[in-house]
């Protein structure tokens, strides 16, 4: 520590470049590792508000909900510890009195007000009538819709009221629109006809007993269950960018150790002469290897920590549009692993400083 | 007890399938508060003495004692404990950390070694007459006063032995004159064994022997065949 810091303090410029470039690095890990976690989160913030364990298709929509068509009446064949309906449909909704052409994608969920699936409400009230709907909250914070407005369906004459708003409601990067079951009915099929005593409904989501699925039977051969992760996973495109990011992320990061590494090298080797005659004095190679370490450690901690600020500091002044999110426990596991990964880029130097002979240093 | 003692030490180098003698068989030992002088012409085997004396080098036959101990047998590691707490290196350029102040450069050996008692810091750059430049870098100040300061990194963990190869090369003779005396008193004062290697005849006149090495053969020199072969 005392050989690291007062070298790190004598060659200020030296180090600070490398600080900076580590600074760069860490910023842009962090950077990337917000907008993957978010992009991640809008996929499936509706499915995970649900605190469901599974989810029941039709087994010919091979896992995909917006293949999934099934009655309700299957509701009866399925025995776990609750059960709720799901209506499921991509929509294009139009605020009523909008004079510019602002079209909105969006989710309906129809869902049943009584069932679990339906969600908390943070501004306004529940859904009473088929007319009425809540809405994702990043509606409002764009700026595209507030509470009382009226938003029309595009493919048909429906209109619905936004009457609340609700945290945490995306699905595939579209925000949800919760409805009722019944005005799914009528946005997926039109008219509805009357005097049905059967509800088309797209899932059945479960809890089971326990968290475990296996709790959960089926007396139906045609329905298929599946754990609420796997349905995640599989839902449309999620997958492809969730590992995309993680090679863009992991790259990075070893990316940034092998630039450490470089530099720590370079200016180990600058100090060959030095450390030798430190060896001739009788210094080990142990206290030299250390200082090295530590400096590389204080180097990557100070770097990450300033581009941790930078995320901090970006973050507020992002528009609410982009999908940036940050999480701690994915923050902290990603310094972590850059700073070991610093410090093992470092023991290149290690071995080079084990290697020098004190007699060519003096002599 | 001596403070280092060579005994029947040799050295052989292999160039090829040829064997090239660099140090004869060599015995030499000196007590505490001796101040010697080893001259001779490059290549004469001057530096290979210096660094088995220091165990940079194992020699190839026999051993080195330092204050009794075996010295030259030891592992790699051991010797290097042994160079940090027993011997004290002073280089022909500074020896100096480029990066440490010079009362860093005395810090760093209380951080390598947190257990041993040493002398108080500043007095002895006070001895030195170098205490105005404790926060001063290696850059920053002249020739002279970095051997002063290499001098005072040398006697602060208070070695046996003080090793001192060429000290006074990079100076003026008057500067020269100066590091040798102040490394004359202070092993007197400090009761060190001193080792000066160097080419510079005229400043023996410091030491209290003599020694010449011609072709790997160390000879105990008289004063007076110095004096008569300096004016010849």
């Amino acid at each position: 520590m005392f050989l690291a810091w007062n070298e790190i303090k004598y060659s200020k410029v030296r180090y600070v470049l490398i600080m900076g470039v580590l600074f760069l690095i860490a910023y842009l890990v962090f950077f990337l590792t917000g907008l993957a976690y978010g992009l991640a989160q809008d996929n499936r913030t509706a499915i995970d508000s649900w605190e469901a364990d599974g989810i029941i298709l039709p087994e010919e929509a091979n896992g995909n909900i917006n293949m999934a068509l099934l009655s309700d009446q299957a509701v009866d064949q399925v025995a776990a510890t609750e059960k709720a309906v799901l209506g499921q449909m991509a929509a294009v909704v139009e605020r009523e009195d909008s004079s510019a052409d602002e079209r909105l994608d969006v989710r309906f969920l129809g869902i049943k007000v009584d069932e679990f699936l339906m969600p908390e409400i943070i501004e306004g009230r529940a859904f009473e009538t088929d007319q009425e709907v809540v809405v994702d909250v990043s509606l409002r914070d764009e700026g595209l819709l507030s509470l009382n407005d009226s938003v029309s369906l595009l493919s048909s004459e429906q209109t619905f009221e936004v009457v609340g708003f609700i945290d945490n409601a995306k699905l595939s990067v579209s925000p949800v629109m919760y409805t009722t079951i019944e005005a799914f009915q009528e946005i997926r099929f039109g008219e509805m006809e009357q005097e049905r005593d059967e509800l088309a409904i797209s899932a059945i989501v479960v809890r089971a007993t326990n968290g475990d699925i296996a709790n959960v039977t089926i007396d139906n051969e045609q329905l298929e269950l599946i754990a609420i992760s796997d349905f995640i996973s599989d839902l449309p495109g999620y997958n492809a960018q969730v590992l995309t990011f993680a090679f863009m992320i992991s790259f990075l990061i070893v990316i940034a150790a092998i630039v450490i590494g470089i530099f720590i090298y370079v200016l180990t080797l600058q100090k060959v002469s030095t450390f030798g005659v430190m060896k001739a004095q009788g210094i080990s190679s142990g206290y030299l290897a250390r200082s090295v370490i530590v400096q590389t450690f204080v180097l990557s901690a100070i770097g990450i920590g300033l581009g941790f600020l930078g995320t901090a500091g970006t973050q507020l002044a992002l528009p609410a549009a982009v999908p940036f999110q940050s999480n701690g426990l994915f923050l902290i596991v990603v310094s972590a692993v850059m700073l070991i990964i610093a410090v093992l880029g470092a023991l290149f130097s290690v071995r080079t400083i084990v290697k020098i002979d004190p007699l060519k240093a003096i002599s | 007890m001596k403070a280092i003692e060579f005994i029947n030490v040799e050295r052989t180098f292999k160039d090829g399938d040829k064997e090239i003698v660099a140090l004869q068989s060599t015995n030499f030992s000196i007590d505490r508060g001796q101040f010697v002088a080893i001259i001779g012409p490059s290549g004469s085997g001057k530096s290979t003495f210096l660094t088995i004396a220091g165990g940079l080098q194992a020699p190839s036959k026999g051993e080195v004692k330092i204050a009794g101990q075996a010295f030259s047998s030891q592992s790699e590691k051991k010797r290097s404990r042994t160079r940090f707490s027993e011997i004290g290196f002073i280089l022909q350029a500074s020896n100096l950390v480029p990066f440490l102040t010079i009362k860093q450069q005395l810090q760093l050996v209380n951080k390598v070694d947190k257990k041993k008692q040493r002398e108080e810091m500043l007095e002895l750059l006070n001895q030195l007459d170098i205490k105005d430049l404790q926060h001063k870098y290696p850059s920053e100040i002249s020739g002279g006063q970095r051997q002063r300061a290499a001098i005072a990194r040398a006697l602060y963990n208070d070695p046996t032995i003080i090793l001192a190869d060429e000290p006074t090369a990079s100076l003026d003779s008057e500067k020269a004159y100066q590091v040798v005396e102040i490394l004359a008193r202070e092993t007197k004062k400090k009761n060190k064994a001193t080792i000066m290697v160097t080419h510079d005849i005229r400043l023996v006149e410091y030491c209290d022997q003599v020694f010449e090495m011609k072709d790997g053969v160390l000879k105990e020199k008289s004063p007076d065949s110095l004096s008569s072969g300096q004016g010849s």
